[in-house]
């Protein structure tokens, strides 16, 4: 496969001369699609399992149950499982075993501070800013408390109101973007329909036919009026955006969506000097209380409500389900997020079609789509393949192994880091409650590692920071009374101590040769077993099989 | 599909080239992403031609290129310093740099700047990383780029160093591997002048701290075999493997090693200090390193603040360069002074020069730079460039064909190829030796 | 008789100018102004004209910052290390002198006339025969190198009424007390709030002693300056006057602002002592009357220029300031 996505790419190099206009054909017909009523995992294996069966790849065996929970656990509420919920997993014999770990997860707060972490990275690292980790954040930990649907999560950021307390941090969006236009057009496009129009700000895309200047300045036109005042955004009643092309005279923009869509509105115009003086006046005061009322014609507003209707909102969804599915499998249908168009065709086209459909026919639920995803065969495989080279990411044949976050890495750390039996029948409040608390411990830590990217490159920093800083003993593996290194502690048999240490940080036993080469370590430390756990605890906290999601 | 990159047609031949020497390490070129040629012998032994380093005398907040390298003596902008002769015939410095003056003959100057940003964030940003931004695309800077192209992956110093004390602008000139990672992004002392974490904890012996990382080895030995994580995996073992190295080059920090007559002659400050450090790392091998001297931004009293801080660069940077000509190391080892911008030739009321990006100076000395060339004109006044304007990306290519790294070639961030100076750049071909 | 009344300051007349005007003297009774400038030249502008204009007398090689009047003798100092003279009556340059490795700051005349002082940043101060331009004596009391070891500067220079004493102070805020016949330190005070080196942010400093001046019985001593200053980039601290029982070494009163940011650049104490006159500036500039007695200001104005210096008539009923880019003349009555 890697031979012929080589020639793929050189191939590409051929293609030259753009065809101007042409919009985004839909990927498959409806009528050739599995049913709206198979259940998503289903669609997802069938659609899978086709790819498969096509590239005469066979994919890996399903992971083992101590496998499986980590990784649904980590995916969804964003740290390692505890032990005992590592061992209830493994010995239940309920055949709904599975999806009653994941609804359980899903139901949990945990998920909505988790995956509130995780779309504020999505939104803040598609501008290419550092994280926001704040009102935003704290946006999305709201909204996805009571699931709110993503078409609602979209029109509150685009159209944020900051006197509904409830929408707190919603404006935190468009806030810091707003001062660009072209930054705030090329991230409300890459954001919320992978696509990347950036370049075309100078000519038509050389390679992307969809991608001409004419739908940069379209898209930029419904965006351009938004301005600051008053720490929330506001927006002029008129306003025009006009450009040069490469050849030929200055042109003037009409509000145009991706789909050619295109909205002729008499406030497609250069402000008066009155709009133009109020809006002066206005961007002046960033402490004022009330910011000026919202025109009567918004062309925001207008961006939000065509790229939601029926023949336009293909894009709005099938982005959605393809930053779903990287989340959960590591790799999208379409590589990168943010090139989305007929150039760039997903690895599975019927299955973006229908995960599209599907979350647009159910109101863009995202929780229906994780759950879907997490319960597909797809995303429970092994993560081992036999054979000496991987087969292509994009078959989805094995689990792909996936740098823990930062959240997630430094979480996982404090939940390691106490006595395992101190989790042992605690109510699921109570556990939340105490994992919470770990949270806050681990936001101050995370902030010191390299932010989640495809490819992440884990730099020496973090070795130095974990090999040599304090941090780590001081904040998470300390020794005291509930703690893991306390519960060593009291454990005199070294068989057993080396046991309990391996399960708590992997959640599975030890394999002969790691007891032999724990045992050697903690017997040629026997007369100080304090320094021997802690040294043979960080060993396996810093390993591969913990640094990762696999 | 798959080229998604929105260049000109110059990138076919860059990316041809690339995919044809590839070829010969195939197997090190799994995700096609930009580091598994570290891994590939036939690309690394052209890349590690020549081991060619550079130090990065950052002049954070715009120093003044009037009150430096482009005096506009009687100007009615000119300010109150003379322009002193200097040993190339016919150029002209300011005399706060009697000491550059007589050493011009080593020095490249590029007078015609042209930047456009006189903004400090995005001012140093284009100028660390000679380009914007693209939306969702952070690109790596200077340093690492100069880490990925001369560091070796096992290497036991660090690769790219960033020394920013002072607090004012650290933030807006950040040292940055951009899509790169975190494996060539720098290591940044600001508190002190030794790294963070370069030295073992209290209360773990040495021989602990080794057999643990043994331990740590054995224990995820075997964790990648089969596993698919593209170069994540391994940049993580990668990492840990370099730790006790790079502990053992904490004396590199320690100007203490160097003889007190050394120590004297960089004088007592701290951009001295700094600058010694630097000259110990890179003839230890270190590919990069920026002191980082802040912070120049003199709104007011440009000419009191001038007067107290060019005298000190002039002095550190005449010492920099005949302390490694000394040593043989000019020649491999590239010195730059550069900045966000440079500063208005209009004074203002409190006689102060503010932010200035449209004509402006910088220098290159040793590696692979013409010494005692000066390229580009400014108007009597200092306002406009008038003849070989150069801009971020010029600038960058001429800087990279000087440490014998192609400004054309490409990285790939997944499958799409990036140039490392913008598609079509060409060098400052009069300045190269 | 006693001092014309700071509420009576009223402007009479101002011009503009395209360089910023660094220096400024004033025979007594004369309508003549002799400028110094940023445009290197010294210049001669009759107040008495309805529109004054500033007509070239000769050049420096850099800024004009200090300017005396001894007798006949207008001698200039600049950033070029020359002293000037220039003979009044001849009207022509008599000699130029290489007075200093470094730039000079300030130059002024004693009362009587016949010595000329000057300061630089080589640190000296170095005192001058009016008439012949022969070198007297060098005093020599301030560091070069601030405690940083960056360069220091020596920025103000006064005489005192009885041309017995003399003041010299820098930009770490040392102030020295000198015997002119001996050419002896007599006393040093400090004022270190004037100097702020910022370590931790910018690595630089901003500040120093601006400006001097003697009470008329010589008694006392007035430095200006500016506050500590948060951000270093700019002139935003607050003006300031500290004043010194220089014999005891104590400090009698301290005017740290409440209203202006900038540089005190000058100061002249009233022929009676009543009040204390401090003029300087940031982007705009100000005037200050203070009572030293009583520890009180008395009046506080803007004006349009960063004020470099200004000259009071001997009866102080009169005062023209000169700064950026203009000079204005007052009136003071009674």
């Amino acid at each position: 496969m890697r031979a012929l996505r080589l020639v793929h790419a050189v191939a590409a190099v051929l293609v030259t001369g753009a065809v101007t206009g042409g919009g985004f054909p839909p990927l498959a017909a409806a009528a050739d699609l599995l049913p709206p009523v198979t259940p998503v995992e289903r669609a997802v294996d069938h659609y899978v399992d086709a790819g498969l069966a096509a590239a005469a790849v066979t994919p890996a065996p399903q992971a083992d149950a101590a496998t499986l929970v980590r990784r649904l656990t980590l995916d969804l509420v964003g740290r390692v499982p505890t032990l005992p919920e590592v061992e209830a997993f493994a010995a239940s014999a309920d055949p709904d075993r599975r999806a009653k770990l994941v609804d359980g997860l899903l139901a949990s707060p945990a998920f909505a501070r988790y995956q509130a972490v995780q779309f504020d990275a999505m939104l803040g690292y598609a501008g290419g800013k550092k994280r926001g980790g704040g009102d935003l954040q704290a946006y999305f930990a709201a909204a996805l408390a009571e699931n709110r649907r993503w078409d609602r999560v979209f029109r509150e950021l685009m159209l944020p109101d900051d006197a509904d307390p409830k929408l707190k941090g919603a404006s935190d969006f468009l806030r810091p973007r707003v001062a660009d236009a072209d930054r705030l057009t090329t991230d409300v496009s890459v954001a919320f329909f992978g696509v990347n129009v950036s370049c075309a700000q100078c000519h038509d895309h050389p390679h992307v036919k969809d991608w001409t200047q004419d739908l940069y300045y379209g898209m930029k036109a419904f965006l351009a009026r938004s301005y600051e005042s008053g720490g929330t955004v506001a927006e002029q009643p008129a306003g025009v955006v006009k450009y040069k092309p490469i050849k030929g005279p200055e042109k003037v923009a009409r509000m145009t969506f991706f789909t050619g869509a295109a909205i002729d509105h008499p406030s497609n115009r250069e402000p008066t000097a009155d709009e133009m003086k109020k809006a002066k006046a206005a961007k002046g005061k960033p402490d004022a209380k009330t910011p000026p009322a919202p025109p009567a014609f918004s062309a925001r507003g207008k961006l939000v409500e065509v790229a939601l209707e029926p023949g336009n909102a293909d894009l709005f969804a099938r982005s959605i389900a393809n930053r779903m599915w990287h989340r959960f499998f590591g790799v999208g249908l379409v590589n990168p997020l943010d090139q989305m168009h007929a150039e760039n065709p997903p690895s599975h086209p019927e299955l973006l079609a229908w995960l599209a459909r599907d979350a647009a026919g159910h109101g863009y639920d995202l929780k229906r789509l994780i759950r879907g995803l997490v319960m597909s065969n797809a995303y429970s495989r092994g993560d081992r393949t036999d054979s000496d080279a991987p087969p292509d990411p994009q078959l989805f044949a094995v689990a792909r192994v996936r740098p823990l976050t930062p959240m997630q890495l430094a979480t996982s750390l404090k939940v390691v880091g106490q006595d395992p039996l101190s989790f042992e029948k605690l109510s699921p409040a109570d556990l939340d409650k105490r994992i919470e608390g770990y949270e806050s411990t681990a936001r101050g830590f995370a902030s010191l590692l390299a932010p989640p990217a495809d490819n992440l490159q884990i730099g020496v920093g973090e070795a130095l920071l974990f090999s040599n800083g304090d941090r780590l003993s001081k904040d998470f593996l300390t020794d005291g009374a509930g703690t893991l290194l306390g519960r060593l502690k009291a454990t005199s048999d070294t068989n057993a101590a080396v046991d309990l240490m391996v399960r708590t940080a992997l959640g599975r036993p030890p394999t002969a040769d790691e007891r032999a080469a724990l045992t050697s370590f903690l017997a040629k430390r026997a007369d100080r077993p304090a320094d021997a756990h802690r040294q043979a605890v960080w060993a396996l906290v810093t390993c591969p099989e913990f640094r990762f999601n696999h | 599909m798959r080229n998604h990159f929105c260049g000109s047609a110059d990138h076919a031949v860059g990316r041809r080239a690339f995919l044809g020497a590839s070829a010969a390490g195939a197997a090190a070129f799994a995700d096609m992403t930009g580091l598994g040629v570290l891994g590939s012998p036939a690309l690394a032994s052209e890349l590690k031609k020549g081991q060619k380093r550079v130090i990065l005398l950052w002049l954070a907040g715009g120093a003044s290129q009037l009150e430096t390298w482009d005096p506009k003596p009687g100007a009615a902008t000119g300010g109150p310093f003379r322009a002193i002769p200097t040993d190339v015939p016919g150029v002209h410095i300011s005399e706060l740099m009697p000491e550059m003056a007589k050493r011009m003959k080593t020095t490249c100057v590029v007078r015609g700047l042209n930047t456009r940003n006189g903004d400090h964030g995005g001012g140093a940003k284009l100028m660390m990383r000679g380009r914007r931004d693209e939306a969702g695309l952070r690109y790596p800077d200077l340093g690492a780029v100069v880490a990925r192209e001369m560091a070796r992956a096992d290497s036991k110093v660090p690769d790219y160093v960033t020394f920013y004390t002072q607090t004012e602008g650290r933030s807006m000139a950040p040292g940055d591997g951009g899509f790169l990672g975190a494996r060539f992004s720098p290591m940044e002392l600001t508190t002190n002048d030794t790294p963070d974490f370069i030295r073992r904890p209290d209360g773990l012996s040495d021989l602990d701290h080794k057999e643990r990382a043994e331990l740590r080895e054995s224990l995820g030995k075997g964790f990648a075999r089969g596993r698919a994580g593209g170069d994540t995996l391994g940049s993580h073992d990668e990492a840990y493997g370099r730790v006790r190295g790079l502990m053992a080059s904490e004396s590199l920090f320690n100007i203490g090693k160097e003889p007190q007559k050394v120590r004297d002659r960089y004088g007592p400050t701290q951009f001295g200090r700094q600058c010694l450090i630097a000259r110990r790392l890179v003839e230890a091998g270190v590919p990069f390193v920026r002191v980082a001297r802040a912070w120049w931004d003199s709104h007011g009293q440009n000419f009191e603040t001038h007067q107290e801080m060019v005298p000190e660069l002039d002095h550190v940077m005449a010492t920099l360069i005949d302390d490694l000509k000394e040593r043989g190391l000019l020649d491999d080892v590239m010195i730059l002074t550069l900045a966000e911008f440079g500063r208005t030739p209009a004074i203002n009321a409190s006689l102060g020069r503010d932010h200035f990006a449209s004509a402006w100076s910088m220098t290159m000395t040793g590696a692979g730079i013409k010494g005692g060339s000066v390229y580009g004109k400014t108007d009597a006044k200092g306002g406009t460039v008038t003849d070989g304007e150069v801009n971020a990306a010029k600038l960058f290519a001429t800087i990279y064909r000087g440490l014998g790294i192609n400004p054309q070639k490409n990285y790939f961030v997944g499958t799409r190829p990036i140039p490392l100076v913008d598609a079509g750049t060409e060098p400052i071909t009069e300045v190269l030796a | 008789m006693p001092a014309p009344r700071p509420d009576t300051l009223k402007p009479v007349k101002d011009f503009s100018r395209t360089a910023a005007t660094f220096a400024v003297a004033r025979a007594a009774g004369s309508p003549t102004l002799y400028l110094g400038a940023a445009d290197f030249k010294v210049s001669e502008a009759d107040l008495s004209a309805s529109k004054p204009e500033a007509k070239e007398l000769y050049a420096h090689a850099s800024y004009v910052t200090g300017l005396a009047l001894a007798g006949k003798w207008l001698v200039s100092g600049g950033y070029d290390g020359k002293l000037i003279w220039w003979d009044t009556e001849a009207r022509a340059v008599a000699r130029t002198v290489d007075a200093h490795a470094k730039w000079v700051r300030k130059v002024v005349a004693s009362p009587d006339g016949t010595l000329v002082a000057s300061v630089a940043d080589d640190m000296v101060c170095k005192l001058w025969d009016a008439a012949t331009g022969k070198p007297v004596r060098e005093l020599k009391g301030h560091a070069e190198k601030t405690p940083q070891h960056f360069p220091s500067m020596l920025y103000a220079v006064a005489f005192s009424a009885d041309g017995k004493l003399l003041a010299t102070a820098d930009k770490v805020g040392h102030v020295v007390v000198w015997d002119v016949a001996a050419g002896e330190q007599l006393a040093a005070v400090e004022a270190p709030v004037m100097y702020t080196w910022d370590a931790v942010q910018r690595m630089h400093s901003i500040g120093g002693v601006r400006s001097a001046a003697f009470s008329p019985d010589g008694k006392l001593l007035a430095v200006g300056g500016m506050g500590k200053v948060g951000n270093i980039d700019h002139l935003e601290g607050k003006a300031r006057v500290e004043v010194f029982d220089w014999k005891a070494g104590t400090r009698v009163a301290e005017f740290p602002g409440d209203k202006f940011a900038g540089l005190v650049n000058k100061l002249a104490f009233a022929p009676d002592g009543s009040w204390l006159l401090a003029a300087g500036g940031a982007g705009e500039g100000f005037v200050q009357f203070f009572d030293v007695a009583a520890k009180a200001v008395l009046r506080q104005e803007k004006v349009a220029i960063h004020v470099h210096d200004f000259v009071l008539s001997p009866a102080a009923d009169s005062l023209v300031l000169v700064g950026a880019n203009k000079v204005a003349a007052y009136s003071l009555g009674l």
